[in-house]
């Protein structure tokens, strides 16, 4: 009887730690275009231009370029191929920077209207917008040093709209859904201007 | 005045032997299983996942749903590895503390007390991670953690801390008593 008692009351005293157990962890991981873009720097920096190229014509960014081409500033491929062929790493990088910059401002337009849509609840709209941060978060980061170089206006607007998208979310009730959108729709607008000012953009335009 | 320790391992009851190579018996099986059928259960899970997109908070854009659905995919994966590796090492476990609870706890209520909780709590607790990889792709992970928690790990996880504490205290005790 009195075992029974002591076993009881260790087991109420073990509940707390049985509660810790391993669960793994997990990591995001790239996707085929990241890792794609990642091979193609790799070479560009080795100066490996014909790897580079190789990696490019091949690979899962350029599929998704083209399939995306409609949203893209037209003659995007062109001149990213065009710098390749030629050896000139920062074209080529500021190519592949404007794709990654547009595939972030569609990222950043989808939260936002996921954010406006009414027909979800509060709480799975600010559960989404999280998980659109993080994408937005892998792209970005992607191309980040390359937009600080080129506009580091543009660069540090989109960082504080994370951040301040970021600071939101985390800690945001379902009232501040409204406040939330106001980030996304800045860094849409921003990365729309890194767009329209890029050097593909001014040769579309002429 | 107490007895000197006997010079052999006195073997415990049938039934918790049988519990404890039952339970690596399956998680071999269970690890087999999970190379063999991993495609056929990522299918699997991903069917279920697709057919429930508010719950995993899928919302048909694809940078956003792949992230979503491979890090369910990972932690299924990840219960069932820890499935087998719980159910191979408590298994162990319950062979030899059971055998140790048998051979030199001298109070039989306290012995009982010992097996049973280690028995049950050990052999249980490993089917938690069966039953939370189960769940992630119908309730998500952080539900399917929840349920796993509070139907298998708290209870029979606590259970097997306090049969090894009172293993503990009892040795101690012995130790103590006998200098």
């Amino acid at each position: 009887m009195r075992v029974a008692g002591l076993a009881l009351g260790l087991l109420l005293l073990a509940a707390s730690p049985a509660a810790g157990h391993h669960v793994g962890v997990w990591t995001a991981r790239d996707n085929e275009v990241s890792t794609n873009f990642k091979q193609i720097k790799f070479a560009l920096q080795a100066g490996k231009f014909d790897v580079a190229r190789q990696l490019y014509e091949s690979g899962a960014l350029r599929r998704d370029l083209q399939a995306q081409a409609t949203r893209l500033p037209a003659g995007l491929d062109a001149s990213i191929r065009k710098a390749l062929a030629a050896g000139d790493a920062r074209a080529a990088e500021r190519g592949l920077m404007v794709f990654f910059v547009a595939l972030t401002r569609d990222l950043a337009g989808q939260a936002d209207r996921q954010l406006a849509d009414p027909s979800a609840s509060p709480d799975i709209r600010l559960a989404s917008s999280r998980k659109f941060l993080e994408a937005i978060w892998r792209y970005y980061s992607l191309v980040d040093f390359a937009v600080t170089q080129y506009d580091p206006k543009a660069a540090t607007a989109v960082r504080l709209a994370f951040d301040e998208a970021e600071g939101y979310a985390k800690g945001a009730a379902a009232s501040d859904l409204d406040r939330l959108r106001g980030p996304f729709q800045q860094m849409v607008r921003v990365l729309t201007g890194v767009i329209e000012t890029s050097p593909t953009s001014a040769r579309r335009d002429s | 005045m107490m007895s000197p320790a006997p010079d052999t391992w006195r073997v415990p009851p049938p039934w918790v032997l049988l519990v404890a190579v039952v339970l690596i018996a399956v998680a071999e099986v269970s690890g087999a299983s999970m190379v063999k059928f991993k495609l056929e259960l990522t299918r699997w899970a991903r069917g279920v996942m697709l057919a429930r997109p508010a719950v995993h908070g899928l919302v048909g854009v694809r940078d956003v749903d792949e992230q979503i659905i491979d890090e369910a995919l990972v932690k299924l994966d990840g219960g069932l590895r820890l499935f087998h590796l719980h159910a191979e090492g408590m298994g162990t476990v319950i062979v030899v503390a059971t055998m140790v609870a048998t051979t030199l706890v001298r109070s039989t209520g306290l012995q009982r007390t010992v097996v049973l909780l280690l028995t049950v709590g050990g052999g249980a607790y490993p089917v938690g991670y069966l039953v939370w990889s189960a769940a992630i792709p119908y309730v998500g992970i952080e539900r399917g953690k929840s349920i796993a928690e509070w139907l298998v790990w708290i209870p029979f996880g606590s259970a097997a801390i306090v049969a090894m504490w009172l293993l503990t205290g009892a040795l101690a005790l012995k130790l103590v008593q006998r200098q």
